[in-house]
């Protein structure tokens, strides 16, 4: 039987992402999330000119794209489901930007140690992965001082979520204590760890966090079409998203 | 630098908190042998999240009755100072320095302007201090300079979580009662008690801490044991609540040294 998370993001792809891949990868600008907030405005990446860039849960590749239009040396794609890195090549051909794809879970990566500058991840290994697991992956992948940035929901969203497919709350609804892993109905596998859980993890694989950026939605910003778990609403008055930022100590 | 207007209303909440609680449960704390946590007094043997303090230099920012400081001691620290703005509460901690004659040093001060020199301590600790009664601007500030380089920084506050569900008047509910915009500073009045507390967001902390020179080493998000009751004084949070969520967090940092 296939992995749960290839057949969700296999299905996720024919509704959705490979039809929204080649907007994705022709934006000029890197924004985060799904309120679409610039780099500009969060400054969560380092200069990756001349860098050597890994991403961790790809799907279709276009943050990479972005990455690699922003001068990096060289980007590798890393995801589990064979239907987006088919739409990711087909755009990587089409905008001829020399990306490399790798089909492979971030949990265990055939990529040789330490051979990154910078590990992304968009929604990605953040939280389809086994933190217990891709982080350190992470870890192994970069050179001394190379850069960890990652994007996920915020806990604080997550403890909101009813079980049902039902937009984001005003009310606790699961404790907090032992989150580790989810499955929502009809979904994939996910992994939604506490900020202490996280910052205890990065530390243990040897990681410096240099930020930690609690994104609140823009006053104009709108509810996301497809990804409606958190409404516009919600998401300015609190931070639905969140990057972390860490560095791989020398 | 004048003192800010609530410095004023905190101490005087903190002079008649004195009087109803903190006086007369000051001894019990002194004489504990054993470092705890919070409110349900969580062993730090088991959560590990202090430095090594034998031959230390401590000073704690917000010391109250000063019962941690007086445990350092105990753990061997070389040197404790407790500052604090309240003169009675530093009454009481007088009263039980020199019954339990540990030799913990007290100063009356805002730790949002200490008068003690640069450089001068290894570990600076707050409890439920400096920690939530100051602005983070000002006392992150202080701490980092009071610190000798590597040195370190643990401080203990309510979980952004708890602030986000407190009423007006109450335990924390499980509904998400304010915006997370405007946490940072809160007037607050309750009774015959006013004042004013201090919790931005745990990424504006972190960004305050980075920039005054702070690594983070540790996070520490605190649960209610099974066997937890309800704290006799102070109203929140519940046990219950916080068996499911954390009430309470402990955040250990070191300075960088000054050149990197």
């Amino acid at each position: 039987m296939a992995d749960p998370n290839v057949e969700a993001w296999t299905r996720a792809n024919a509704d959705y992402t490979d039809a929204r891949a080649e907007a994705a990868w022709a934006k000029d600008e890197v924004d985060w999330g799904i309120w679409h907030v610039p780099e500009s405005e969060l400054h969560a990446l380092p200069d990756v000119t001349g860098k050597d860039v890994v991403e961790l849960g790809c799907g279709t590749g276009y943050v990479g794209a972005w990455l690699k239009k922003l001068g990096a040396a060289r980007v590798v794609g890393v995801d589990p489901t064979p239907a987006q890195l088919q739409t990711a090549r087909r755009c990587n051909e089409r905008f001829g930007l020399g990306l490399e794809f790798v089909e492979a879970f971030a949990e265990d990566v055939p990529l040789p140690d330490a051979a990154f500058d910078l590990a992304v991840s968009e929604y990605g290994a953040s939280i389809w992965a086994d933190p217990g697991r891709w982080i350190p992956e992470a870890a192994r992948l970069l050179r001394p001082g190379g850069e960890l940035v990652f994007l996920r929901n915020s806990t604080l969203a997550i403890l909101c979520s009813p079980d049902e497919d039902l937009p984001t709350t005003e009310t606790l609804q699961r404790p907090q204590f032992g989150m580790y892993r989810f499955q929502w109905p009809g979904e994939g596998v996910e992994y939604h760890l506490p900020h202490g859980e996280w910052i205890r993890l990065l530390r243990a694989n040897g990681f410096e966090i240099l930020d930690l950026i609690e994104i609140p939605a823009p006053a104009d910003a709108e509810t996301h079409e497809r990804y409606d778990y958190v409404t516009a609403e919600w998401g300015r008055k609190w931070p639905a998203e969140e990057i972390w930022v860490a560095r791989k100590e020398a | 630098m004048p003192e800010p207007e609530y410095v004023s209303r905190n101490r005087a909440s903190w002079t008649l908190a004195n009087a109803e609680y903190t006086d007369r449960a000051a001894r019990e704390a002194w004489a504990r042998e054993e470092i705890v946590w919070g409110h349900w007094r969580l062993p730090e043997r088991e959560l590990g999240v202090l430095p090594d303090v034998a031959g230390k230099d401590v000073v704690e920012l917000g010391c109250g009755t000063a019962y941690f400081g007086a445990w350092l001691k105990r753990a061997g620290a070389r040197r404790v100072v407790g500052v604090d703005l309240t003169p009675a509460q530093l009454d009481t901690a007088r009263r039980m320095d020199e019954e339990f004659g540990l030799g913990l040093e007290l100063v009356e001060a805002n730790a949002e302007d200490v008068p003690l020199p640069d450089a001068s301590f290894d570990l600076v600790l707050s409890e439920y201090g400096a920690s939530i009664w100051c602005d983070p601007e000002l006392w992150i500030r202080e701490a980092a300079r009071l610190l000798r380089p590597g040195g370190e920084l643990v401080f203990m506050r309510g979980s952004t979580l708890r602030i986000l569900c407190v009423p007006d008047e109450g335990p924390a509910t499980d509904r998400l009662l304010l915006p997370q915009k405007g946490l940072y500073r809160t007037d607050w009045e309750e009774g015959d008690m006013s004042g004013t507390d201090f919790h931005p967001p745990t990424s504006e902390l972190f960004a305050i801490l980075r920039e005054n020179g702070f690594e983070l080493l540790d996070f520490r998000e605190l649960y209610a044991p099974d066997d937890a009751v309800d704290h006799e004084y102070y109203v929140q949070p519940s046990a219950e609540w916080a068996r499911k969520w954390p009430a309470e967090e402990i955040w250990r940092l070191r300075l960088r040294p000054r050149s990197s």
